[in-house]
């Protein structure tokens, strides 16, 4: 199959006066033409510094990428006519200028004739359902439409890979979708086109790619289908409980027999644990654990595993309590 | 795989890069305020310094070329120079970076597109302040002069690439060493007095800055009794080489300064 | 009590955060440099300027001390006029924090205040350099030991003071505007040709020179000029005496701050009422 993107070894380090971080420590991947991939991981895994490396932005401190086949540090100047890049929550462009106005702008830096690329402008403001707001001033979009809009300038000049930088962060849940429909019809209208999406939202990944790397502290943990990857913790029970707020209890339920993975978010004033058990008879230890613990419990199911609970088994903890370490 | 030509996308990127500044001038009128008021306001207090000492009449031209000359100066500072600082901040530099165009065409269509606002500027000091204060020209030196005019402003918009390519590496130092940077360079340059006053060592630096030696040929030209700095003719191919040097030096930076930037991630930091 | 605490709190925290913008960019000597290097030029541009007309000859330095004090203490000007009132737009603008700040306990005069006082601050070493090298370079009759300090601190007082008050007001009139940029600037130019800082006020036109007659600035550059140099310094009012010149200061001052404030208070409300303490300015 046809190679799209492929990493060896890659390396980032960024050194400032006192520190070094290393952001990227050896990322080996290959990203097959026409799909949609995700690197998928918390704030600050590397995601970001990977896309930027193979849109040529940001050079490798060692190790080799290739982009379309073509060497993200020598060939960079062939390589940009290929590609584009849309990040979440830009506000990239200038104010006072119309939507029209600013797509146009950014498609004459690829050398596109100013006609055809009116009408592809036209055509995706159309379908992205943005036609009225043509004239507008960018500077008074919302930051759905904004967002919408930076996904035209990715497309106007028919990339072909298009690389997605957490593009629906901040948006509501309608944008959201709206953004995603638009990546699957932009794929299905040709098979050769390639996605590379970064995104920490699980669901988003899920929903979206074909094939997912979850990035972790600069490293790939895990890599396969969001379907392989859930597999991984398919013979496990996953286990929501929903308990009023306390006391620390994730270590105690995470030293309970038979529980492999345990994570905890708060949230509306519930503290929610994800536990994954090898065997329903750890449920017990478990109620005994929460019993000790004098908190209530408000709810408890049981559910099939998605990939937030792929993501805990490989990494140990949940994504939140991974951003906060 | 087939793609647009590397001068046409030069070309269709100035245009477009110079499209949101003659937007923003037609949009946003306040800039007429303040670009031409500002620099008036600076000449006539320089003018009253020479009313005050009883100057010779052709002093006061002195100041008034030298305020034209600022105007674009401070479009080569502040709409080339220091602009890709801003541009971080905003995000557009990562988008210009990895377009298949160059950040000459950028910067070129910065500058072109700065220039109305420039020319507004200088024809306004040139205008008002000669109405006002009774300074008047050698028409016989008319036409050379604009053509030395023209000159320096190219070999000016050629240094101000070179400095963008070198405040690219920096981030916010580079706008305050911008602004450090103004009164030396109108000292250097003799914007309010004859070039030929710094002498020859003082001078001589100052050259370094195309303004300085077409300052004093526009002036040489068209104000009859301007202390000769060097003469003429030295002056206007030295200006010419410039171009061709500054030209050379800036897209030999550019290229080097970008790897450097891609290298340190000094394009896709926010700035502060 | 805990309201005047409240206020000092939140006037130290304005000043530090006002030092910190002006001076927290690179290294403290490139700091330095760009403190000293601006106003040092812009004297020897106004030195140079002189010596090609006066040839350079005897009895020139009396009218260089005049230059170049009108420069050095300047700074003061630059700084706390252009720096706070574009400093008011850059919070709303750039840094997006004035609706904060605002909203804050602490008076909103309290915090531009203390911007104000810490940008006057950055321009000391300023002022300093300049009088110290260009009396050095230049031979001025300048003697620190024979300075009038008691006139130099009130007069100075008094007049930085006015500077912050129209500073204050012009910031917070910046805000009606959706790009301020250059306005700051544009302010301090108008005040350099009507305050006799490069020359005197007589060389104006009629009403030019009767609104700079009007300012306080005047008679701050007056009253500086005579601290240093004493009966060398070359006297734009030379029929008034130190005392009639410090008076003058006070009640051009004081009418200069409630004129300020009338405009404030007008450019605050009009502010509050359109919505434009947290208007968007993304050009």
């Amino acid at each position: 199959m046809d190679i799209a993107v492929e990493t060896k070894a890659l390396r980032r380090v960024y050194r400032s006066r006192n520190q070094e971080v290393v952001a990227l420590d050896g990322i080996d991947l290959q990203v097959h033409r026409g799909e949609r991939f995700g690197v998928l991981g918390p704030n600050g895994a590397g995601k970001t510094t990977l896309i930027k490396i193979l849109v040529t932005l940001l050079l490798p401190s060692s190790g080799e990428a290739f982009v379309d086949g073509l060497d993200v540090v020598r060939q960079f100047r062939e390589l940009r006519h290929r590609i584009a890049m849309v990040s979440g929550g830009e506000n990239v462009g200038f104010g006072m200028l119309k939507v029209k106005e600013q797509l146009w702008m950014f498609s004459q830096f690829y050398g596109m004739p100013s006609a055809p690329s009116k009408r592809r402008i036209d055509e995706l403001l159309e379908r992205l359902g943005l036609s009225e707001a043509a004239d507008r001033r960018v500077s008074a979009l919302s930051s759905g439409m904004r967002q919408k809009m930076n996904l035209i300038r990715g497309l106007i000049t028919n990339p072909r890979i298009l690389f997605l930088d957490e593009p629906t962060v901040a948006l509501d849940v309608g944008a959201a979708r709206d953004v995603r429909d638009e990546v699957r019809r932009w794929m299905a209208e040709d098979p050769s086109r390639t996605v590379i999406l970064t995104t920490h939202y699980m669901m988003e990944a899920d929903e979206l790619c074909d094939r997912v790397a979850i990035v972790n502290r600069g490293r790939i943990v895990a890599e396969g289908t969001p379907a392989e990857l859930k597999q991984r913790v398919q013979q496990n029970s996953i286990v929501d409980l929903q308990l009023s707020p306390g006391g620390r209890l994730l270590d105690t339920l995470r030293r309970v027999d038979g529980v492999t993975a345990a994570s905890v978010l708060e949230q509306d004033g519930t503290d929610r644990f994800s536990l994954q058990l090898s065997n329903d008879a750890a449920l017990g230890g478990v109620m005994r654990a929460v019993e000790g613990s004098g908190r209530q419990i408000q709810g408890v199911q049981k559910r099939e595993p998605t990939l937030e609970d792929a993501f805990v088994k490989l990494v140990g903890r949940g994504m939140a309590e991974e951003e906060q370490a | 795989m087939s793609h647009p030509s590397a001068m046409r996308i030069f070309l269709k990127t100035i245009v477009a890069r110079a499209y949101p500044r003659f937007v923003a001038a037609y949009r946003n009128r306040a800039w007429l305020i303040t670009e031409t008021l500002l620099p008036l306001v600076g000449t006539i207090a320089m003018i009253y310094v020479y009313r005050a000492l009883h100057a010779p009449a052709r002093f006061l031209g002195f100041v008034v070329l030298g305020g034209v000359l600022l105007a674009f100066w401070q479009n080569v500072i502040w709409a080339m120079a220091t602009q890709f600082f801003w541009d971080r901040g905003a995000g557009n530099l990562e988008l210009f970076a990895m377009a298949p165009t160059s950040l000459a065409a950028i910067l070129l269509g910065m500058a072109l597109g700065g220039a109305y606002v420039s020319l507004t500027r200088a024809a306004t000091i040139l205008l008002v302040a000669s109405v006002l204060f009774g300074v008047s020209y050698s028409l016989s030196g008319l036409f050379p002069a604009l053509g030395v005019f023209v000159l320096t402003i190219s070999a000016l918009y050629c240094l101000g690439m070179l400095l963008a390519s070198l405040f690219l590496f920096y981030q916010r130092e580079a706008w305050q060493l911008a602004d450090a940077m103004q009164e030396p360079i109108y000292f250097l340059s003799g914007f309010y007095f004859p070039v030929r006053s710094l002498g020859a060592v003082v001078g001589g630096v100052g050259s370094l800055i195309p303004l300085t030696l077409g300052l004093d040929a526009i002036r040489q030209l068209i104000l009859p009794g301007t202390p000769q700095f060097i003469p003429l003719s030295v002056e206007v191919l030295a200006v010419v080489a410039q171009i061709i040097a500054y030209a050379a030096l800036s897209q030999i930076s550019l290229r080097h300064l970008e790897r450097r930037a891609r290298q340190d991630a000094r394009l896709i930091l926010r700035s502060t | 009590m805990s309201t005047a605490i409240r206020q000092w709190r939140g006037f130290k925290a304005a000043t530090r955060l006002g030092w910190q913008i002006s001076s927290n960019w690179t290294q403290p000597l490139v700091f330095v440099l760009y403190s000293v290097l601006r106003p040092l030029s812009a004297a020897f541009i106004l030195v140079v300027m002189y010596r090609v007309i006066s040839g350079g000859g005897a009895n020139t330095a009396a009218y260089l001390a005049f230059l170049v004090s009108g420069v050095a203490f300047w700074s003061f000007v630059q700084y706390g006029f252009a720096g706070l009132s574009n400093g008011i737009a850059e919070d709303r603008g750039e840094y997006k924090m004035l609706k904060y700040v605002y909203t804050s306990p602490a008076h909103f005069y309290v915090y531009l205040l203390g911007r104000g006082l810490a940008q006057l601050a950055s321009a000391v070493a300023s002022a300093l350099i300049v009088l110290v090298v260009a009396t050095i370079a230049l031979s001025l009759p300048i003697n620190p030991l024979g300075v009038n300090y008691p006139l130099l601190l009130a007069a100075s007082s008094l007049a930085l003071l006015a500077v912050i008050g129209l500073a204050m007001a012009f910031g917070v009139l910046l805000l009606q505007a959706r790009d301020a940029h250059g306005y700051g600037e544009l302010g301090s130019g108008v005040l350099y040709v009507i305050s006799g800082a490069i020359f005197p006020i007589s060389v104006l036109p009629g009403v030019l020179g009767t609104i700079a007659s009007l300012t306080p600035l005047v008679y701050w550059m007056e009253s500086i000029r005579r601290s240093l140099l004493g009966s060398q310094a070359i006297r734009m009012f030379p029929l008034l005496s130190d005392t009639d010149v410090l008076l003058r200061l006070l009640v051009t001052t004081v009418a200069t701050l409630l004129l300020a404030h009338l405009v404030f208070t007008w450019a605050d409300r009009e502010a509050r009422r359109k919505g434009l303490i947290d208007m968007e300015t993304n050009w």
